[in-house]
């Protein structure tokens, strides 16, 4: 028997996300900067006072699981008042890596607090080692500015002092205040829709929504998971290196499915490295969200409720529970898709029609600095690039895309060359590089640059060493290249590299293909 | 001036529909339409006006050919000519995969494969100076090869060609030599973003081939009479300009529709409104502020088309959508709608309730109006298909009709919050402007949940975009990207680049058949803050303003501005305006007779679980004067007005039904 009204719940459905896109309009087009704005790489939630989720509106896959942990960390270190807004970045205390940013405003309601709303936008530099603040470090202190959960909004009153520091410690201090800026409209934005919606619909009503929320999304799971066969099923596979140190690092899960349940446990992923491929527990959490999401077939609202039929278990010290003061800043955007390449590849003995091969597996994460002697500014610009996508059943991999824990645009190539002193030299997909297969993975992709003045480049990549998996016979995808081209002479990087590039230098970047599916055709 | 017989004609999916203006007079007609040959229902419809003594016949005609062809891929095969290393510009995309959760990918058929894409050498810089030339033989070269594959169209879009066409122009006359249809990317849209830019190109030289077909064919038939094709920015344009560029006629379905509202609405003195029209499958919002507001961020399929397009916001919710109870135990709406085939459970062919049946089985459709009275429906089968949803939730069939309703309503509230408060426009102070088939059974409750006070139910709302067309202007936009920070270009600069757009302007309305006296010209900054992504377009008041004018618009929009921070200007828009012999819409002298004349019989009608006896009343009987209170309905030949109680509705001089809450 059901205790609520399937028509109530479909209205509070559509109010709640309502909320969360709205924030998300603002945020989109009031940012500054190109990551924000034309790579949307950002999202935005609602959190009851406890900082559970139950509405986010669906952008990144990687800040989904992580949004929740933020604003219970921020609960532990600050006591909320009416008019304050939180912000932090710090991975061991709410935070994912230090580019992502994230605000949080408590709401309250006849002065008490009931509802959190936040959002977390990726910052194309936050101070650290190189421009973009992707670097290849061995501590986090190295990576950029740590912020700790504090008010940079405080009963209303603007923190000026804190954002000053902040911003004295970046390398586009412009681009930062905007990018706040817009981070602080988007959160007024939801908190001024939820007062609304108390008003007009009453708190209790709309708390008990909240809840029953929840419970639908986690019926979904459940539902879902009761037809995965119970069973224990494995997979592990390997991360290059982590930058400074050339051994790989493996990563490895077993998935217990047991009715509508499911246990996730890494205990057999390595330790912590010394460079900077830790994920911290909000990224691993996230990227099992993802794969799991990604199993329900129908258009759920993100919240919570998820989490809930999973248990996930990961060693604090380990690479997908990394403990401070380790380096994290390719733990979100590198790490977390190789963890998401172990648990399709356990579970796809389970769901052969369901579960792909391998993606491209990486970000291919770009980050450009220097200084503009024309427009006489200095520059830091993070881009990243997609690949080919994984074949599954009657279904072959699409080519050159975002897959898997991000789904950012790229850069206009004009706008690039209009504001940045590189050309882009070509721009096209990697022929031969998706796996061959019954069904043939997707092309991975060919960008290549040219330095106009001398350039500081990092490079975050993976899948130069271990390929993206075929599954069930398909061919494994082509391994990425990193090249960069020096007076016509041609030198092959490594995955994670810093250098200085001269004017007239190129680099160019070849992503990996997907894996294939099933056994090509002779 | 000399007797003319105006007709516009609005080809739909499911009907062709006219508005004739003979002698002073305006009729209208319905005719099933003939979607393998749209031409041919035209033609049948008109035929009688097709005789040689008629006097001179001028046909304006909103056509859904190019959005057919290019949502079902059937336009032409063509190539695309674009700068070496970026022949995959098209595939790629801007990298990013259509649905988040789904792990295998889904990709519609490109408009054209990788073997339709040529790269030739040539490099411009971002500050259009020449990097490499282009280089002659190898054009040639391509040139003979693209003859020599039978391609009936190409593309041309070279990377920063925004900033310099020179390369664009060579090879836009080798094509001409070689008989080509040709598209030019910095032709059709001067501006930065090469996906876009190469997008838009390639998808007119696509519709080329069917556009120019389709026209040629209906020239031919319509003989003598003058023909013009509307485009999705509001205006008409000559067949010889849509059949250069067609792409500038995809989506101008529902554009019609808002220039109908935006004349009516005006005319009968509310300037500010939203306009609704609800369908079968999916509802279109737009907001009109004293002007009808356009956007250029629209897509088509996968396609974005950077064009100035009315600003509409569509919603899968129609009279069709399709409830169902999902597996997490909520009741859904829509976006799956019953089509016209099988259609609502009433129609007889199905059982799955839509909006429709929800609607019958409250007694807010009369089964004697259907569609005019024209078409059986049968009440008892929406009654079963309700209670096949009722029982899994546990409710009576008529709270489950509520809710159904309730639901659908609420999806097409979220539209029109994203038009007016999204974009920073407080919706209480508009009128909503209801048509469409089932627009006037929702408005009432819609209205109230959005707090506006006054709905507007047009006369002639079953065939309102056929009538927009005769209240449209002839209109041609042009712009070119600059990309410069404001207080670093000259005012005579600025000057000169509208000068130059004017100028075009001015040739193109000329060679359209417009004297000078009937030309105007509209003049726009697209602006931003140093740094930013999106522009907001802002119109030329005065050169000294235009800044504060754009802070201002900032503010509204996003609730904050930067005084501080440079100001850029991305494009300048020029829009011309060939104004068009626009019918007069008159207004009829209030009539003494009491609306009991119009009453036709009693209904029972559900709301909020009670019964309420009502009375329906024919529309085509009302009187410029009548009151009607509610609880009532209004019965048009292919639409119902559903008045709820405390409310009532006064129909004005125009025969539109005003509807608002009483005291």
């Amino acid at each position: 028997m059901i205790d609520f009204d399937p028509i109530e719940l479909e209205l509070f459905k559509n109010i709640f996300i309502s909320i969360s896109e709205e924030m998300g309009a603002v945020l989109e087009r009031t940012s500054l900067s190109p990551n924000i704005k034309e790579r949307r790489d950002f999202s935005c939630a609602l959190f009851n006072r406890k900082g559970e989720t139950f509405a986010q509106g669906s952008h990144i896959p990687v800040h989904l699981g992580a949004m929740p942990l933020s604003v219970q960390a921020s609960l532990q270190a600050v006591d909320f008042e009416d008019g304050d807004l939180v912000i932090l970045n710090d991975p061991y205390r709410g935070g994912t890596h230090l580019p992502d940013i994230t605000c949080i405003s408590p709401v309250f309601i006849k002065g008490r607090l009931q509802f959190f709303v936040a959002n977390r936008a990726h910052h194309s530099d936050i101070g650290g080692m190189t421009p973009g603040s992707m670097p290849l470090a061995s501590e986090i202190f190295q990576e950029g500015v740590i912020i700790p959960p504090l008010k940079i909004i405080r009963r209303n009153q603007m923190n000026q002092d804190f954002l000053d520091l902040l911003l004295a410690n970046v390398r586009t201090p412009e681009e930062r205040r905007g990018d706040i800026q817009a981070q602080i409209a988007a959160n007024n934005k939801g908190k001024i829709r939820i007062l609304e919606a108390v008003d007009k619909l009453g708190l209790q009503n709309i708390l008990r929504h909240t809840r029953l929320i929840q419970n639908y999304t986690e019926r979904f799971l459940r539902d879902t998971i009761k037809h995965i066969p119970d069973g224990c099923y494995e997979f592990s596979d390997f991360m290059d290196d982590d930058g400074l140190n050339p051994e790989p690092v493996k990563i490895h899960v077993r998935i217990i499915i047991k009715e509508d349940e499911a246990s996730i446990d890494f205990s057999s992923s390595d330790a912590q490295v010394e460079g900077g491929v830790n994920a911290n527990f909000a990224v691993t959490c996230s990227a099992c969200l993802y794969v799991f999401r990604s199993l329900v077939e129908e258009d759920i609202p993100f919240n919570t409720g998820l989490m809930r039929p999973l248990t996930i278990k990961a060693p604090p010290g380990s690479v997908v529970n990394a403990v401070y003061p380790a380096a994290t800043a390719g733990g979100n955007v590198e790490t977390s898709q190789r963890i998401v390449d172990v648990l399709l590849g356990a579970l796809a003995p389970a769901l052969p029609q369901d579960i792909p091969a391998a993606s491209s597996g990486t970000m291919n994460n770009v980050t450009l600095g220097g200084f503009d002697p024309v427009r006489k500014i200095n520059f830091a610009y993070y881009e990243t690039i997609g690949g080919g996508m994984g074949a599954g059943q009657n279904a072959p991999g699409l080519d050159g895309v975002h897959t898997h824990m991000t789904n950012s645009l790229n850069t206009p190539l004009e706008a690039m060359e209009n504001y940045l002193p590189v050309k882009i030299q070509r721009y096209g997909l990697r022929r031969g590089s998706g796996g061959k297969g019954l069904f043939k993975g997707g092309e991975g992709i060919i960008r290549e640059y040219e330095f106009l003045v001398p350039t500081q480049v990092s490079i975050m990549s993976e899948r130069r060493r271990h390929a993206p998996y075929g599954i069930l016979g398909g061919k494994s995808g082509k391994i990425g290249r990193n090249l960069l081209i020096s007076q016509s002479k041609q030198k092959v990087l490594g995955s994670k590299v810093n250098f200085k590039a001269k004017p007239g230098d190129r680099l160019r970047i070849e992503t990996p293909g997907g894996g294939g599916y099933g056994p090509p055709e002779k | 001036m000399k007797a003319q017989i105006r007709i516009g004609v609005d080809t739909g999916g499911t009907f062709t529909d006219f508005t004739i203006i003979s002698k002073g007079k305006i009729s209208t007609k319905k005719i099933p339409s003939t979607p393998d040959n749209p031409s041919q229902a035209i033609i049948q419809g008109i035929s009688e006006f097709l005789e040689t003594n008629q006097p001179p016949l001028q046909i304006i005609h909103g056509t859904t050919v190019a959005t057919n062809a290019l949502l079902e891929r059937k336009g032409g095969k063509i190539a695309l000519i674009t700068t070496k290393g970026f022949e995959d510009l098209l595939l790629i995309g801007r990298q990013v995969r259509r649905h988040l959760y789904r792990l295998k990918g889904q990709s519609p058929s490109p408009l054209l494969s990788r073997q339709q894409c040529f790269g030739i050498s040539e490099r411009i810089a971002s500050n259009g100076a020449i990097e490499s030339k282009i280089s002659l033989p190898e054009l040639e070269r391509l040139i003979k090869q693209i003859n020599q594959k039978k391609f009936q169209a190409v593309a041309v879009s070279l990377i920063n060609s925004y900033a310099n066409p020179h390369h664009e122009k060579i090879i836009h006359k080798e094509l001409k030599k070689a008989k080509l249809l040709a598209s030019i990317s910095s032709d059709i849209l001067p501006e930065h973003r090469e996906f876009e830019r190469t997008a838009l190109t390639a998808v007119n030289a696509y519709l080329m081939p069917v556009i120019s077909r389709y026209l040629k064919n209906l020239e031919a038939e319509l003989g003598k009479a003058k023909l013009y094709i509307m485009q999705s920015n509001e205006g008409y344009i000559s067949p010889a300009t849509a059949k250069a560029e067609p792409i500038r006629t995809a989506l101008s379905g529902p554009a019609g529709g808002v220039v109908a509202a935006f004349h009516i609405a005006k005319a009968a003195g509310y300037k500010n409104i939203i306009s609704f029209d609800m369908g079968g499958t999916s509802s279109d919002v737009s907001l009109l502020d004293n002007r009808i507001r356009r956007t250029n961020e629209i897509k088509i399929g996968e396609y974005p088309i950077r064009l100035p397009i009315i600003d509409i916001h569509t919603v899968g919710a129609g009279g069709g959508s399709l409830a169902h109870y999902d597996r997490g135990g909520s009741l859904r709406v829509g976006p799956q709608s019953a089509g016209a085939d099988p259609g609502p459970a009433c129609y007889g062919h199905s059982h799955i309730p839509t909006v429709t049946d929800a609607n019958v089985v409250l007694g807010r459709l009369s089964p004697d109006f259907f569609l005019g009275g024209n078409m059986t429906i049968f009440p008892e089968r929406s009654w079963q298909a309700l209670e096949t949803i009722s029982a899994k939730i546990g409710k009576t069939v008529l709270e489950t009709a509520e809710g159904i309703i309730a639901i659908a309503n609420a999806n097409m509230e979220k539209a029109i919050r994203v038009i007016s408060i999204e974009r920073g426009i407080d919706p209480r102070s508009f009128a909503l402007f209801s048509f469409g088939g089932a627009g006037g059974l929702h408005a009432a409750e819609m209205a109230a949940h959005l707090n506006i006070g006054r709905v507007i139910i047009p006369s002639h709302a079953g065939v309102l975009s056929a009538l927009g067309l005769l209240l449209a202007d002839s209109i041609k936009d042009y712009s070119r990207s600059l990309l410069k920070v404001s207080d670093k270009v000259k005012p005579d600069t600025i000057d000169k680049l509208f000068q130059a757009l004017i100028q075009k302007g001015l040739r193109e309305m000329q060679q359209e058949g417009f004297q000078d006296k009937d030309i105007r010209f509209m003049r726009y900054l697209d602006l931003r803050y140093l740094g930013q992504s999106y522009e907001i377009t802002i119109p030329m008041r005065k050169q000294s303003s235009i800044i504060s004018d754009f802070h201002k618009a900032h503010q509204k929009l996003y609730s904050y501005h930067h005084t501080q921070q440079p100001v850029e200007i991305v494009n300048i828009r020029v829009k011309a305006i060939g104004l068009g012999r626009k019918i007069k819409l008159r207004i009829l002298p209030e009539s003494h007779r009491s609306p009991d004349a119009a009453f036709f019989k009693w209904q029972d009608v559900y709301i909020h679980k009670r019964k309420h006896l009502s009375p329906i009343y024919i529309r085509a009987r009302l009187q410029p004067g009548n009151i009607i209170k509610g609880p009532a309905l209004i019965a048009d030949t292919e639409s119902t007005t559903f008045l709820p109680p405390a409310h009532k509705i006064q129909v004005d001089g125009y025969l539109n039904l005003i509807m608002e809450r009483s005291v």
